[in-house]
């Protein structure tokens, strides 16, 4: 679902600014984003330049301080925890730096976590996870914990488990960071696809590599996007 | 997946630490059980007890306890007026006193010894031979049997002792009826008992109207209320007792530090249970704060992981609490084993009595502290600031 002028996310100005005991810190200062269906954006920046502070602002699990936020032309900074919670349960795919699955369930059952607390029911559930199994490749690895999964293996399920809801958009947080090149290229070339199927993308990434797939590349600093180019 | 099927998983993730919690309540609610049992236990068994000796009221000459105070001077004739109240079926008198039965050995079988007369069956249960008739007739009960190889018809001599002051009476020599149960007997105790006028025989024979006690049984039409009501209208001068305001004197007297003691066990073994699952949980969610926040931010509602944890809770309690059960049963039996061999306690006297509401009590409060164990750990996950979360742990 988008808006009228097909926007899944239109933030206007948005600040976000963290007190600290030493005083104020501003991670992210007056950001304008217009997030698209089919958007492929990469955000780069060095450390602490605010990227995943906007990541996570963009995925309604921060709220920014001050400016809108626009999701599906819901102002987000209205809702409650509980419906930020659903918009992010059927809206949003979250691809974690580290993975985050969950150790003591099957790849099959990770993927099916979001579905289940979703009330997918169990039937299309259990249907759409062996959909997503085969398009990540790992239908052979449906009944394997994330133990006995390599990294890239855990990073495809991952990208399942996002995908799970059927989000209009998925935010990945150094998708690549903790994988070798060879095994990051294949997660980037997953995306890739994922994103050519008709989800938003939003990566952060220190990677030029991964950045250059992008059709969008904003560049932070300070908190600010300090330029924008077409990847 | 509902927050009950996850928490299981969570648990089974960890089995070492979830076999810690389950094992540490179990033995937690074992002895919270047992205190919840010690709590009314010896109140039960005192009433069951003075309910199966048949009689339902006891009149003393004072508020002293039977054999403790001063004797009713006319016991046989009071006993006599009380049975001919319309709302009292019988009434015997009672007297204790001690003997030493002549057993060839030098210091002879110190035995108790009671005397009784009255329109009622005897206090007792004759399991061999008969009762007592007329004449120099006793029974005597199984550990004393045992003890002087006697058995119906056999004759022995006993030398009694029936006020505190040191008595050098002459023996006297008994035919053993049969052998009985008393009700009020002590695990290893011996007893013999005679009529009240065979008893006042061995005392010298000048007391043979004496008694401790008269015990009453009231008519059913009537009830022991009432029947107090007019033994204590009939002879002013003694003390009437119920059976519940017997029971209730015990409560209120000696009972109380029992009643005490398992207070104050049972709510440091509460706290110590809530202290240990809430370590067990936080420790748990501390190691998984990660995996949390991406639930959270994958859409989890702040509500369904709080009872990812609550549910948590619920089977380490639960799991322990069932185990407790059986554990509790069999340390009860061992500890009532242990405190009926304090000197003086009736063998049917029981510490730890089972009754079903200890066990509603022992769930309601298992049930508390799976809450309250809970609080902090459903605390920490209620509050997790997800952006930060993710952030630290990738610092991290």
């Amino acid at each position: 679902m988008t808006t009228a002028n097909g926007q899944i996310v239109a933030a206007t100005h948005i600040s976000r600014i963290f007190p600290m005991p030493a005083g104020p810190v501003t991670a992210v200062a007056d950001v304008t984003l217009r997030i698209a269906p089919g958007d492929h954006i990469a955000i780069r920046g060095p450390s602490g330049c605010g990227k995943s502070t906007l990541l996570h602002i963009l995925g309604c699990v921060e709220t920014p301080s001050s400016g809108t936020l626009l999701f599906n032309g819901n102002d987000v900074t209205r809702l409650s925890d509980r419906q930020r919670s659903l918009l992010r349960l059927r809206s949003i795919g979250f691809v974690f730096q580290r993975f985050f699955l969950l150790p003591m369930l099957t790849a099959a059952e990770n993927i099916e976590l979001p579905q289940s607390e979703a009330n997918v029911p169990k039937a299309e559930r259990r249907q759409r996870t062996r959909e997503l199994l085969e398009y990540v490749g790992l239908a052979a690895r449906a009944d394997h914990r994330p133990s006995e999964l390599s990294g890239g293996e855990m990073q495809r399920v991952a990208i399942a488990r996002a995908l799970a809801n059927r989000p209009g958009l998925l935010l990945a947080d150094e998708p690549t960071g903790e994988l070798d090149r060879a095994t990051g290229e294949q997660i980037a070339a997953l995306l890739d696809r994922v994103n050519a199927d008709g989800t938003a993308l939003v990566i952060v990434t220190h990677d030029p590599a991964l950045a250059e797939r992008s059709t969008r590349v904003l560049t932070m600093r300070d908190g600010r996007i300090e330029d924008e180019t077409a990847g | 997946m509902n927050a009950m099927g996850f928490a299981w998983r969570s648990l089974v993730r960890q089995p070492a630490r979830a076999s810690l919690g389950v094992l540490g309540v179990a033995a937690v609610g074992a002895l919270l059980f047992d205190m919840l049992l010690l709590s009314q236990g010896l109140v039960i068994s005192m009433r069951g007890l003075l309910e199966r000796t048949g009689f339902d009221l006891r009149v003393t000459a004072t508020d002293a306890l039977p054999g403790s105070g001063p004797l009713i001077p006319d016991a046989v004739a009071d006993a006599r007026a009380i049975a001919t109240l319309p709302s009292v079926r019988s009434a015997i008198a009672l007297r204790f006193a001690n003997a030493v039965v002549l057993d060839g050995s030098a210091r002879g079988l110190y035995t108790s010894f009671q005397g009784v007369e009255g329109t009622a069956t005897h206090p007792w249960t004759i399991l061999q031979g008969r009762d007592i008739g007329g004449g120099a007739e006793v029974v005597i009960n199984e550990n004393a049997a045992t003890r002087l190889h006697a058995g119906p018809g056999a004759r022995i001599m006993l030398r009694a002792s029936c006020t505190n002051e040191e008595q050098a009476l002459p023996p006297v020599a008994f035919t053993v009826a049969g052998i009985a149960q008393f009700p009020f007997d002590t695990l290893n105790g011996t007893t013999v008992a005679a009529s009240l006028a065979q008893l006042g025989e061995a005392c010298g024979g000048n007391e043979s109207s004496e008694a401790d006690v008269i015990m009453v049984a009231s008519q059913e039409s009537a009830g022991p209320d009432a029947a107090v009501a007019d033994v204590a209208k009939l002879l002013p001068g003694l003390r009437v007792l119920s059976n519940a305001e017997a029971v209730n004197r015990f409560e209120r007297g000696g009972f109380t530090y029992f009643r005490q003691i398992s207070t104050v066990l049972t709510t440091v073994t509460l706290a110590f249970a809530v202290l240990l699952i809430t370590v067990l949980l936080t420790v748990s969610i501390n190691q998984r704060l990660g995996e949390i926040a991406a639930l959270r931010a994958l859409g989890f509602s702040r509500w369904r992981v709080v009872a990812d944890v609550f549910c948590e809770s619920v089977l380490i309690v639960g799991g322990g609490g069932l185990l407790s059960l059986p554990l509790g049963g069999l340390l009860a039996v061992g500890l009532d084993g242990i405190l009926k061999r304090i000197p003086g306690i009736p063998a049917d006297v029981h510490f730890f009595v089972f009754q079903p509401s200890a066990l509603q009590l022992h769930l309601l409060l298992l049930a508390a502290t799976a809450v309250i164990a809970a609080l902090y750990p459903i605390r920490i996950v209620a509050r997790l600031p997800i952006a930060a979360t993710l952030r630290d742990e990738v610092v991290g």
